[in-house]
């Protein structure tokens, strides 16, 4: 009998040795997500980790389907097709319309989902990039104007949640790609609290979650690309140590072409209807999780001013960085990493201690504080 | 019929459990003296759907061509291509995958250059085709998202 | 091969059982260890252990057919016939060759089977992957099987041990 009672026990440490609960660091899931024009890598943690990763998935195919641009049935394209005449909208596209305002508004014009029409003259619409003549340029800025959108909640909704009636003013067109992918990530946020994900690493184009750490207890390593050396895998400006954060950078080497010796790129002035030439080379908005439940839309918000901050150019963006009260009502605190034409990297203070230089990029590095110099 | 198995554990099983050690001993060591690298798989998926997996070392038999989307695209090993990027180039001694030609309107996947470590990617987003690097040793140093 | 009532209804017992074990292995989450797709434990050859000495290796063969098949149809992927074929009967035959020697006990029979089990497995993963990546989880998939050889010999010690007195071992 004492045998046996060793052969019970010996079976349930080899059982547990070999088999035993999934750890939560080591059971992980990756997808790759081809959506929304870009490359996402979704990697998640934890013993629900693949449902979670799925879901994520989910999230983004769902958001693409109403607010892409290029689907024709999309939300989106059916305003943009629906010649001014109001057009009934679904929750999502109608929480991003009630942002897309409010930072238009904050940026003093710098973001503006109404640059849709010159965007598309540019060719980067479809990848038929050609540069349009001045007067088709004069001819189609007047369209660049959010306050010709009006945007009506109607509470009447048969139970498939709020929704909204939107009018476009006649010729104009929207496009909420400057802001879909960060809204994605605050609902993928959510997503990983739903499912109790400890730790996850959600790269969506431009745009990275790093929700909780790494396994090893240290924060997320996220790279913000060298905009000098856009040929070359792991070339960066400098690396940010991110937990609990949203981080997005916009810049002109994303997407460009060249013509007769020029480079022109995809982030439009909606002021001047030509690519905004500010001296910087790229920037990177970070800001942690707000409350937490979505609800402050931090993700949104690092994807629009990543955009606005860009067109600003330095000065202006740190001046927008000071003064809290730029920021509108729902604004939350954020941090920049800003790469400047000249060769120079300005971090601001909350980032000083998480950014690393990087020793090959040859840029020298300059911190920020809030009160002056 | 049976001769009835011997239950208490024997000098023989003993060589039986030493045979297998040795054997998985010898194969780590061997693996080990031809690098990490040789555990570099490059994983090829078309909308989604794998296509291919291979060794890198296979594509010195020559490059491989993956259609989607209507547009082709030539992957091969980066020291056998001139690329334009010259210095993405992988140190010497590893081996690197690029896109070496692709008929795609928006040539990401060839500006791409060469990867060379796990986790890296090359993608083609026309013709909706990923090239991937997994397996190898896990990348301690490296960084775990790019912004960009 | 002629087979008995009995020997026929402990068959197919024994192929039921071996199912349920085959079920039981997903629940070792082995892919988190070595991410080649179909790689399994083996848990399943503890039925085998038992087959091959309780009825000869002509039964257990068919027991192990019959699990392969019938798992690989509830399962209702024919990719993981692959895996379970190949894995299984290098297993089988490993062990109706280490079982003749008499100085092995069920422990080493087992072990050897495992080990074996392992090496089909990777062999069935570099067929169907085309590729011979697999091949570099090898040693730790051997490693394992070190492991489950020696769990799936206490399992099969045990069962002989309770079934000593009974008359199921005579035929």
């Amino acid at each position: 009998m004492k045998r046996f009672t060793a052969y019970v026990f010996l079976l349930a440490l080899l059982l547990t040795g070999c088999g035993g609960p999934a750890d939560p660091d080591t059971a992980q899931e990756s997808i790759q997500v081809l959506a929304m024009d870009t490359a996402m890598l979704i990697t998640t943690y934890g013993e629900r980790s693949p449902a979670a990763a799925y879901a994520c998935e989910d999230v983004i195919r769902g958001l693409e389907a109403k607010l892409s641009r290029t689907l024709a049935d999309s939300e989106v394209s059916r305003l943009n097709a629906a010649g001014g005449e109001p057009m009934e909208i679904g929750w999502d596209a109608y929480s991003l319309l009630e942002r897309a305002a409010a930072y238009s508004s904050s940026t003093g014009g710098a973001f503006d989902i109404t640059v849709a029409p010159v965007v598309s003259a540019w060719g980067f619409t479809e990848d038929s990039f050609r540069v349009p003549s001045q007067a088709e340029l004069d001819r189609l800025l007047p369209l660049v104007d959010s306050s010709q959108v009006s945007v009506t909640p109607s509470l009447d909704s048969n139970g498939d949640g709020p929704k909204a009636m939107v009018t476009l003013g006649p010729g104009q067109a929207i496009d909420l790609g400057g802001l879909a992918k960060g809204y994605a990530a605050d609902n993928i946020l959510e997503v990983l609290q739903e499912y109790d994900v400890p730790r996850a690493n959600i790269s969506l184009g431009g745009n990275v979650l790093a929700y909780g750490d790494r396994p090893d207890g240290t924060p997320w390593r996220v790279g913000i690309q060298d905009p000098a050396r856009v040929g070359e895998q792991n070339a960066f400006a400098g690396v940010l140590a991110l937990t609990d954060s949203f981080a997005v950078t916009s810049g002109g080497y994303q997407r460009y072409f060249e013509q007769d010796g020029k480079t022109y790129h995809h982030i439009i002035d909606p002021a001047t209807g030509y690519p905004a030439d500010s001296g910087l080379t790229s920037v990177t908005v970070v800001a942690g999780l707000g409350e937490g439940d979505g609800s402050g839309f931090p993700g949104t918000m690092c994807d629009a001013y990543s955009t606005a901050l860009f067109i600003m150019g330095e000065e202006r963006a740190l001046a927008f960085w000071r003064d809290e009260t730029m920021w509108g009502e729902e604004g939350c605190p954020f941090d920049l990493v800003l790469v400047t034409e000249d060769g120079r990297v300005v971090v601001t203070e909350g980032l000083a201690d998480r950014f690393t230089l990087d020793e090959g990029s040859g840029y020298s590095l300059e911190t920020v504080s809030r009160n002056g110099q | 019929m049976k001769p009835f198995p011997k239950l208490r554990p024997t000098a023989w099983d003993g060589l039986v459990v030493l045979c297998v050690a040795a054997l998985a001993i010898v194969l780590a060591l061997f693996q080990w003296r031809t690098g990490p690298s040789q555990g570099l798989t490059a994983v090829v998926s078309v909308d989604g759907t794998e296509v291919d997996r291979f060794s890198p070392e296979a594509l010195r038999e020559g490059p491989r061509t993956y259609t989607g989307g209507g547009y082709t695209l030539e992957v091969a090993l980066s020291i056998d291509y001139e690329h334009p990027a010259s210095s993405a180039l992988p140190p010497s001694g590893q081996t690197g995958l690029c896109v070496a030609a692709s008929d795609c309107p928006t040539q990401d996947c060839v500006h791409t250059g060469t990867i060379t470590r796990s986790g890296q990617s090359i993608v083609c987003l026309p013709a909706r085709i990923i090239v991937r690097l997994e397996g190898g040793e896990p990348d301690v140093e490296g960084v775990d998202a790019v912004l960009g | 091969m002629k087979l008995t009532t009995k020997q026929l209804t402990l068959c197919a017992l024994l192929t039921a059982m071996a199912l349920a074990l085959s079920y039981l292995e997903n629940l070792f989450p082995l892919s988190l260890a070595v991410p080649v797709p179909g790689v399994k434990l083996g848990l399943a050859n503890i039925v085998t252990v038992f087959a091959l000495y309780a009825l000869g290796p002509g039964e257990a063969l068919l027991i192990l057919l019959a699990r392969c098949f019938l798992g690989a149809l509830f399962a209702g992927n024919m990719n993981a016939l692959i895996f379970s074929l190949l894995g299984g009967l290098s297993a089988l035959g490993t062990m109706a060759l280490l079982s003749r020697r008499r100085g092995l006990s069920v422990y080493g029979v087992s072990t050897g089977g495992a080990a074996a089990h392992n090496c089909g497995q990777i062999a069935a993963a570099v067929w169907t992957l085309g590729s011979t990546a697999p091949l570099y989880y090898l040693p730790v998939l051997l490693a394992v099987s070190l492991l489950t050889g020696g769990l799936t010999g206490l399992a099969s010690a045990c069962l002989f041990q309770g079934l000593r007195s009974t008359n199921l071992m005579k035929g």
